[in-house]
């Protein structure tokens, strides 16, 4: 076994040791990828995992260094770049990764990527070509 | 300031353009022709082309402490870097069936599932899976 492998095992056991806390928050996370494009209801969540829900927003920030809000926001503009990337309109996307909004969600977009939905659209079809 | 480029200090650039296109599966982005066969040499993931390129360097081969903290690394088994993948167990899979070393098996740890690889280049590549 090399020194890392001990290490990562060694550290593994302190920082890992809860394993009701991890069962949580892996469970709030794919609840997350799940319903990411619908309203995330932390509540509900908490209370399946018998916590209080800012236990929860806590214990998820803990092991994933980022709060259930930041994390749906990157996974939905993650997934919004690939319906861009597949052609569909950025109305369309931007509703169908959750947005009310196409003015908050191409402000949100082109301040995570740098690009407006239309921009980042246009320079990927043209890649294609 | 954005970050464009980060690299990989690599024995043998031609070798270690093989392993991370045909066993990794990055794909080339630059190739420019430096002095003395060296080349400047970048890669991007298949899935995201316009992230960040990674930079096959040959460092160890021109600047000593740059091989001395290369070989100290591979020594103890410390990744040199990581790249993040859907799926550990299938990566290992994948890679083991084509040759590829592993000096960690996937191994689960709370949130994370890791395993680390040779490039056959100098270093231990940890692939990451978020649980």
């Amino acid at each position: 076994m090399t020194f890392y492998e001990k290490e990562i095992h060694r550290v593994g056991r302190i920082i890992y040791a809860n394993r009701s806390q991890i069962d949580t928050v892996i469970r709030t996370r794919k609840y997350l990828d799940r319903n990411y494009e619908a309203n995330v209801n932390l509540n509900l969540l908490a209370r399946t995992h018998a916590v209080s829900k800012f236990h929860l927003l806590r214990l998820f920030k803990k092991y994933y260094g980022l709060t259930p809000a930041k994390y749906v926001t990157d996974k939905r503009i993650a997934m919004s770049k690939q319906h861009l990337e597949n052609g569909m309109s950025a109305t369309q996307t931007c509703f169908a990764v959750g947005f009310e909004s196409l003015g908050s969600f191409s402000t949100l977009f082109k301040r995570k990527t740098g690009k407006t939905p239309f921009e980042y659209q246009k320079e990927q079809l043209s890649r294609s070509f | 300031m954005r970050v464009t480029v980060i690299s990989i200090p690599v024995l043998d650039q031609e070798k270690a353009l093989q392993f991370y296109t045909l066993k990794l599966g990055f794909i080339k982005k630059r190739d420019i022709p430096l002095d003395g066969g060296n080349r400047w040499l970048t890669l991007v993931s298949k899935d995201a082309q316009d992230g960040p390129e990674l930079l096959l360097e040959p460092a160890p081969l021109h600047f000593e402490p740059s091989k001395v903290y290369q070989e100290e690394l591979m020594k103890a088994g410390i990744p040199y870097t990581q790249f993040d993948v859907d799926d550990v167990q299938k990566e290992y899979d994948r890679l083991v069936e084509l040759g590829v070393e592993f000096s960690v098996k996937p191994t689960a740890m709370g949130t994370l599932k890791v395993a680390v690889l040779n490039d056959t280049c100098g270093n231990n590549i940890q692939l990451v899976e978020e649980l």
